[in-house]
């Protein structure tokens, strides 16, 4: 059992805590700031920022140099995440294409793309979104209709895609089509890089029940690909895309415990501010939900040392989503537990101070997303019921 | 950053579990449930845990011991609870930690040795006090020394000054006595409040990791049924009702395998978070072994539920180490105090 960090890690540590503390704005961290901006005032702030830090070195942590990336360790990349969220600084406006996009590009890309697509992401000249969900095709996402027809050197896209995050700000989107007319499930699909700035692309915002608008929808009405912007092979888009989905079993769920921990310190103050701290079953419930943000920390640890040792967690990923949606989830409902009837409101009046409730109730809300978006909750247990334990399908 | 065991550790386990699986499987553990009369404390299985170290893990290499940690101790309960294996492996192991801990250099000298080497059986209790009643001593009929509280600290009782009157327990898997002790009993000069709290934490662990190895070996035997078992023309196993929950199952224990394995480190390295650290093992491995054991009788159906079935042992060793050292909510209030 060794639970530290190399030197080599923990001297990046104190250079990236350096940089953020000279580089965030202090009334960014003013309560409200954020939610006072419009959202394409937000966006366009967080995306400068962000290439900022990426000409200061601080992007792509595990990303190999001649990619533009740092170069550095799992262990690196675990403490970029867990500093970012200590330091309150702005989230990333690109995190498909951080995330997902640009290690499969890495992995299966042409030369020429990964000339063409890491650099500018990587310096937010381009906002890539991700096309994968369809009206008709969620958590059975190879339902999916979205066409492509090959017309001379391009193909044509028609079709609609939706929950597709930061769709109105988005450049381009990497979008699961069906280029094989009459293919069934998961044959005969591409992923094609669709430039989403052409008069074929409609991207709307959708209001989300929380009054955000992060995600969209995006019409495809004959837009225009170069059949030469297809990631992996034409018709094998599916497995692109199992390939693509794999690089969110990373280590960051370390980073999730602390921004979680810290949610929970704060809504043990309210509960002390209200004085319902002494409550035997609030503090049996709040108990409960940091028991599981405890094991959360241990087993994005147990990651980190999988990840460290080159092994590959495969379906084991749908127990980390399973164990951070749902303790997320626990935790704002106990939130809503200790503020009752007065959790609904705006602001409330403790001891004539004033405390305004929008931020909590902003998490509140969102924690109903996360166990639904990237795998709902019951797709994970299929996953791991099958996948896992070999339970018959 | 390396939170897993080693390989050492690894083997350790593997040889406790290969150990059981061959010569102490649930037919040998059945025959100890059925002699309810006897002892709980089967010669042979003794005789392998005194010969393959399993009681020396953490006597000191001075005192004849394998001189290692709480790791490599709760890699052992943890075996031992998937075996729902009978004998008074922890009580040996807690009283020579209190000798160790506490003890002074003629104490050590004089039980350690014969602990690490199965020449004497210990027990351990944090409930009652000498003199006066220990209610509910783990295998304290057969103990030759037992370490309890007395006063403000702990004290050796040895054979000869307690009288032992065995309890009847629902969990055959192990055997309890209530204890009468007249004198005080041998003082542990170093028990300190912090030592007994760390002897506490020792045990809670080491409880813990068993829960942990009850809970893993109940859903795995559950899993290999519900993949055979057929109704409708199907494996019951194919059924999402059955799946979701034994998807969540997996995950819950694998929490609290993770929770035993760190609150060990925490303990041994003494660490800040230590009491957390135990606290929230205990609470996950208490709740996600009652659920495990009472899945897995309900879903291996109405065989599940006969004598005839061992989700019984399962079931009723949850039971009695869901509580020992305060359950679920116990631990719930503590972290509590500790985080609000």
């Amino acid at each position: 059992m060794d639970l530290s960090y190399t030197a080599a890690e923990e001297e990046f540590r104190n250079e990236l805590r350096s940089w953020l503390q000279a580089n965030i704005p202090a009334e960014w961290k003013a309560p409200g700031f954020w939610e006072s901006l419009d959202d394409d005032e937000s966006f366009r702030l967080r995306r400068d920022w962000e290439r900022d830090k990426a000409l200061a070195g601080f992007a792509g942590i595990q990303w190999p140099t001649e990619f533009g990336g740092r170069g550095g360790t799992p262990g690196m990349k675990a403490i970029y995440d867990v500093e970012m969220v200590l330091a309150d600084a702005p989230r990333t406006v690109n995190p498909l294409g951080l995330t997902f996009l640009a290690p499969t590009v890495m992995a299966i890309g042409t030369d020429a793309q990964r000339k063409e697509i890491i650099g500018p992401m990587l310096r937010n000249e381009v906002i890539w979104c991700q096309g994968f969900s369809e009206p008709g095709a969620g958590s059975d996402l190879a339902a999916l209709t979205t066409k492509g027809v090959r017309d001379g050197d391009d193909f044509v896209v028609n079709g609609q895609k939706v929950w597709t995050t930061n769709a109105v700000h988005g450049d381009k989107i990497f979008t699961l089509v069906r280029t094989e007319q009459g293919s069934q499930k998961h044959r005969g699909i591409s992923m094609l890089l669709i430039d989403m700035n052409q008069p074929g692309v409609d991207a709307r915002p959708l209001k989300q029940m929380s009054g955000a608008s992060e995600f969209g929808e995006v019409f495809f009405d004959d837009a225009r690909v170069a059949a030469t912007d297809v990631l992996g092979e034409i018709g094998e888009g599916w497995r692109t895309a199992m390939l693509l989905l794999s690089f969110e079993r990373g280590a960051s769920g370390i980073s999730q415990y602390t921004e979680f921990r810290r949610q929970y310190d704060e809504i043990a103050a309210v509960a002390k501010a209200l004085g319902k701290d002494e409550d035997p079953v609030l503090r049996g419930k709040l108990a409960r939900v940091l028991t599981e943000l405890e094991c959360l920390r241990l087993h994005s640890m147990y990651v980190l040392t999988r990840t460290e040792q080159g092994k590959d967690l495969g379906f084991e990923a749908s127990m980390t989503k399973l164990q951070w949606s749902e303790a997320f989830q626990d935790l704002w409902e106990v939130y809503d537990d200790i503020l009752g009837e007065d959790a609904t409101l705006e602001s409330l009046s403790i001891d004539g101070t004033d405390f305004d409730l929008r931020p909590m109730n902003a998490q509140a809300m969102w924690s109903r997303s996360v166990t639904i978006w990237g795998g709902s909750s019951q797709v994970q247990r299929n996953v791991t019921a099958e996948r896992v334990l070999g339970l018959p399908r | 950053m390396f939170f897993a065991l080693t390989s050492d550790q690894q083997e350790f386990g593997a040889a406790v579990r290969g150990y059981l699986a061959d010569r102490f499987d649930t037919d040998a553990v059945r025959a100890v449930v059925d002699d309810q009369d006897g002892d709980g404390h089967p010669a042979s299985l003794w005789k392998a845990a005194a010969e393959q170290g399993w009681l020396a893990v953490t006597v000191p290499e001075e005192n004849d011991g394998l001189g290692l940690g709480l790791i490599e101790a709760q890699v052992i309960a943890r075996a031992l609870g998937a075996g729902v294996a009978p004998g008074p492996w922890r009580g040996t192991v807690l009283a020579a930690e209190a000798i160790r801990l506490a003890g002074s250099d003629e104490q050590k000298a004089a039980w350690l040795p014969r602990l690490a080497a199965g020449d004497a059986v210990g027990a351990f209790t944090l409930r009652g006090a000498t003199p006066g009643t220990l209610p509910n001593v783990e295998y304290g009929a057969v103990a030759d020394v037992i370490v309890a509280r007395s006063g403000d600290g702990l004290a050796l009782v040895e054979k000869g000054a307690f009288t032992a009157t065995p309890l009847r327990s629902y969990d055959g898997t192990a055997r309890v006595a209530s204890v009468e002790v007249e004198g005080a009993g041998e003082a542990l000069p170093g028990a300190t409040a912090e030592v007994a709290a760390e002897l506490e934490a020792r045990a809670t662990v080491l409880v813990a990791a068993d829960l942990t190895g009850v809970a893993r070996e109940a859903l795995s035997r559950t899993v290999a049924y519900d993949r055979e078992r057929e109704q409708f023309g199907v494996p019951v196993g194919s059924f999402q009702a059955i799946k979701h929950a034994l998807a969540d199952l997996h995950v819950g224990i694998t929490m609290a395998e993770h929770a035993s394995l760190y609150a060990a480190h925490a303990v041994d390295e003494k660490q800040d978070d230590a009491a957390l650290a135990v606290a929230v093992a205990k609470a996950k491995a208490s709740d996600v072994a009652l659920q495990a054991t009472a899945a897995m009788i309900q879903y291996h159906g109405g065989i599940g539920f006969t004598w005839e079935h061992e989700a019984h042992f399962f079931y009723k060793r949850a039971k009695r180490l869901a509580g020992q050292y305060g359950d679920g909510d116990a631990q719930r209030e503590k972290i509590a105090t500790l985080t609000i």
